[in-house]
């Protein structure tokens, strides 16, 4: 951390820092290697394989083999047949669409929910912010499962949207919370109120100046809600209040493990639920790929 | 007004200020509550009168039908019957279970016990596990173990609970027959404690498995912090070792945050216990809840969430309490630091 001068004098600390400023940047191949390239490659292939399911499918995924109950994988049946002899392997991939799907579109519903609540909230005056901070800190502190619940008993029967919707309705409050905590740093920024002062409306702030500077910040949230999103679905599909029996979704699957469990058939439960988990592990490694480092200075420890 | 002059009140100290103040919020949330549950519940598809007495609703006369919604307090509009409700509350009277034809009270207290033993000792082991296991990490930080115990963690955080539940069943019941699949207790052992331990392990490992990273991680983050103050190099120069740093003085100071997590990790765990109940037919809160839901019995449901709603608010009020004693800085209204 010394340098010379020309005087022959040391000078403590003259580079100091400045070494971690040239720090060689990191090439393609060290970047694409920090990158969860296992994750994305089972991803990618789990949905080419819903997306083609139905080229994949060698049976009709809503036919009952009635002649081939619970039969353990063989060389016709690749996973095996459940209790009411449906093909295990066809409607892994059509099941596999129905279940990305839901966690796509509650995602979607969780991101439109969260942000424009928590930019509203990040901007509105103190007592306003106050309260609608206080209304979410309400609803978080039911537990999700009731609240779900409640609300299940009350619609008659799911389908996909009104499901998704349903998860994305519930889900939506730790989003809105960081959103806000985001917003609030840089509402006082000078761009902000340069661009109030010309005249721009609110969505037009919201748009250019406060979503681009928290996307970062919110993209792990985002992700790991398409995994939180789908393990919803299984569990409340498990339950008994998801989609009707006839929509094959992984956790519609999963709603047999009961019977399954009583005949001691593991293919029914290990096959659509390792797809499941596959799938939920993979999303979430991406989203810490995402994460943006916190700090990296040296413990003091 | 003056900001600095004694602020007057219906309480003269302020301690009982503040517990005052605490209690008016209480309520208030309680009411918050009970309005939006109830009049949700209320725009429910389905005649509640409908499920209480099956079929037999088509064979009754009009006046009898009257008389029975009058019985079950569903006559009048929305309004008069939340007040009725509210009133007979207040009493200790929680209406009739649609579904058991008994109060719901009496449907639901022997099964408090129940999920508060499973609930609570999953909490307890949750949170003592999280604790060690977030010193261990942040102790030997980025060395190996940490990043396998990270890895290895946020995994089990991921699996859905109640895959891991029927999972282990499988395994551990069904194949290896060592441990009971569901209940509580086997008939007539409801007083054999190691019987009922045994009947708790399956529950437990995915209580304890599916909550465990989630706030072991946040604790592991707030010492990582801590380990990063000026006062840690204070003290390794004055030649404290570093394991007694980290539980002395960095521990000290996150364990206002911890309690807060304690506070707020309630519902969570609480939902947990939901499903590990529904997984493994515990005979408790939870698995009664899925079940009215299913059957749509809403008197049933409105206790649970009241009762859930209770304990919520308690306890994140006790946190606030507790975070009072343990660091005076932090005092309810005044700007924490």
């Amino acid at each position: 951390m010394a340098g010379e001068d020309g005087n022959g004098f040391m000078i403590v600390g003259a580079n100091y820092r400045r070494h971690e400023v040239m720090a060689k940047r990191d090439g393609v191949w060290r970047r694409l290697r920090k990158m969860p390239l296992f994750s994305i490659a089972l991803l990618v292939v789990i949905i080419l394989g819903c997306l083609m399911a139905r080229f994949l499918a060698n049976h009709d995924p809503g036919k009952f083999y009635l002649s081939n109950l619970s039969q353990p994988p063989n060389s016709e049946f690749f996973f095996g047949t459940d209790s009411l002899g449906r093909d295990i392997y066809s409607i892994i991939w059509y099941g596999g669409r129905v279940s990305i799907f839901i966690g796509l579109l509650a995602t979607c519903v969780i991101t439109i929910i969260g942000v424009t609540y928590g930019c509203i909230s990040g901007m509105a005056p103190e007592f306003l912010d106050n309260m609608m901070m206080r209304a979410v800190e309400l609803a978080q502190s039911i537990p999700v499962l009731l609240t779900v619940l409640l609300i299940v008993s009350i619609m008659d029967t799911q389908n996909v949207v009104t499901l998704s919707l349903l998860i994305g309705s519930v889900s939506w409050f730790s989003l809105a919370r960081i959103v806000r905590g985001e917003v609030r740093q840089i509402r006082r920024s000078e761009y902000v109120l340069a661009s109030r002062c010309m005249g721009a409306s609110f969505m037009r702030v919201a748009l250019k100046h406060l979503i681009p500077n928290f996307v970062s910040a919110i993209m792990f949230v985002v992700i790991s809600s398409v995994s939180t999103s789908m393990s919803m679905e299984s569990t409340l599909s498990f339950l008994g209040f998801g989609l009707p029996a006839e929509v094959p979704s992984w956790g519609n699957m999963l709603s047999l493990a009961d019977r399954a469990l009583l005949m001691n058939t593991w293919w029914v439960i290990v096959v659509p639920g390792l797809f499941l988990v596959m799938t939920l592990l993979s999303i979430t490694a991406i989203g810490y790929y995402f994460r943006s480092e916190t700090n990296k200075r040296p413990s003091n420890l | 007004m003056d900001a600095f002059g004694p602020k007057k009140g219906i309480f003269p100290s302020g301690m009982g200020r503040r517990i005052g103040g605490r209690l008016l919020i209480f309520l208030f949330m309680m009411l918050f509550l009970s309005v939006i549950v109830f009049y949700v519940s209320r725009l429910a598809p389905g005649d509640p009168l409908e499920a209480f007495y099956g079929d037999a609703t088509q064979s009754m006369t009009a006046p009898e039908m009257e008389a029975a919604r009058t019985r079950l307090g569903l006559d009048g509009s929305i309004t008069e019957q939340y007040v009725k409700w509210a009133a007979s509350v207040i009493q200790g009277d929680f209406g009739i279970s649609l579904r058991h034809k008994r109060p719901a009270w009496d449907v639901v207290r022997p099964l408090i016990g129940n999920t508060l033993i499973l609930g609570g000792t999953a909490y307890i082991v949750v949170f003592v596990l999280a604790v060690i296991l977030a010193l261990f990490c942040a102790r030997f930080e980025d060395s190996l173990a940490d990043r396998l115990i990270c890895k290895i963690a946020t995994a089990a955080f991921y699996i859905p609970t109640f895959w891991l539940g029927v999972v282990l069943v499988l395994i551990f019941s069904v194949n290896l027959r060592l441990l009971p699949s569901s209940g509580a207790y086997d008939i007539g052992k409801a007083g054999s404690f190691s019987n009922r331990v045994r009947h708790m392990i399956l529950p437990m490992i995915v209580m304890v498995a599916s909550h465990l990273w989630f706030y072991a991680y946040m604790i592991r983050n707030k010492l990582l912090d801590e380990i990063r103050r000026d006062y840690v190099l204070l003290a390794r120069s004055k030649g404290l070792g570093r394991t007694r740093i980290l539980i002395t003085h960095c521990l000290r100071n996150v364990l206002p945050t911890i309690v807060n997590i304690m506070a707020i990790s309630i519902p969570h765990v609480l939902s947990g216990t939901y499903v590990a109940e529904a997984v493994f037919n515990y005979p408790g809160i939870g698995a009664l809840a899925v079940s009215s839901a299913k059957y749509h019995d809403y008197n049933l449901l409105m206790l649970m969430v009241m009762l859930t709603g209770v304990l919520v608010i308690i306890s994140s009020m006790l946190a606030q309490s507790i975070n009072e004693i343990i660091d005076p800085r932090m005092k309810a209204g005044e700007e924490a630091y």
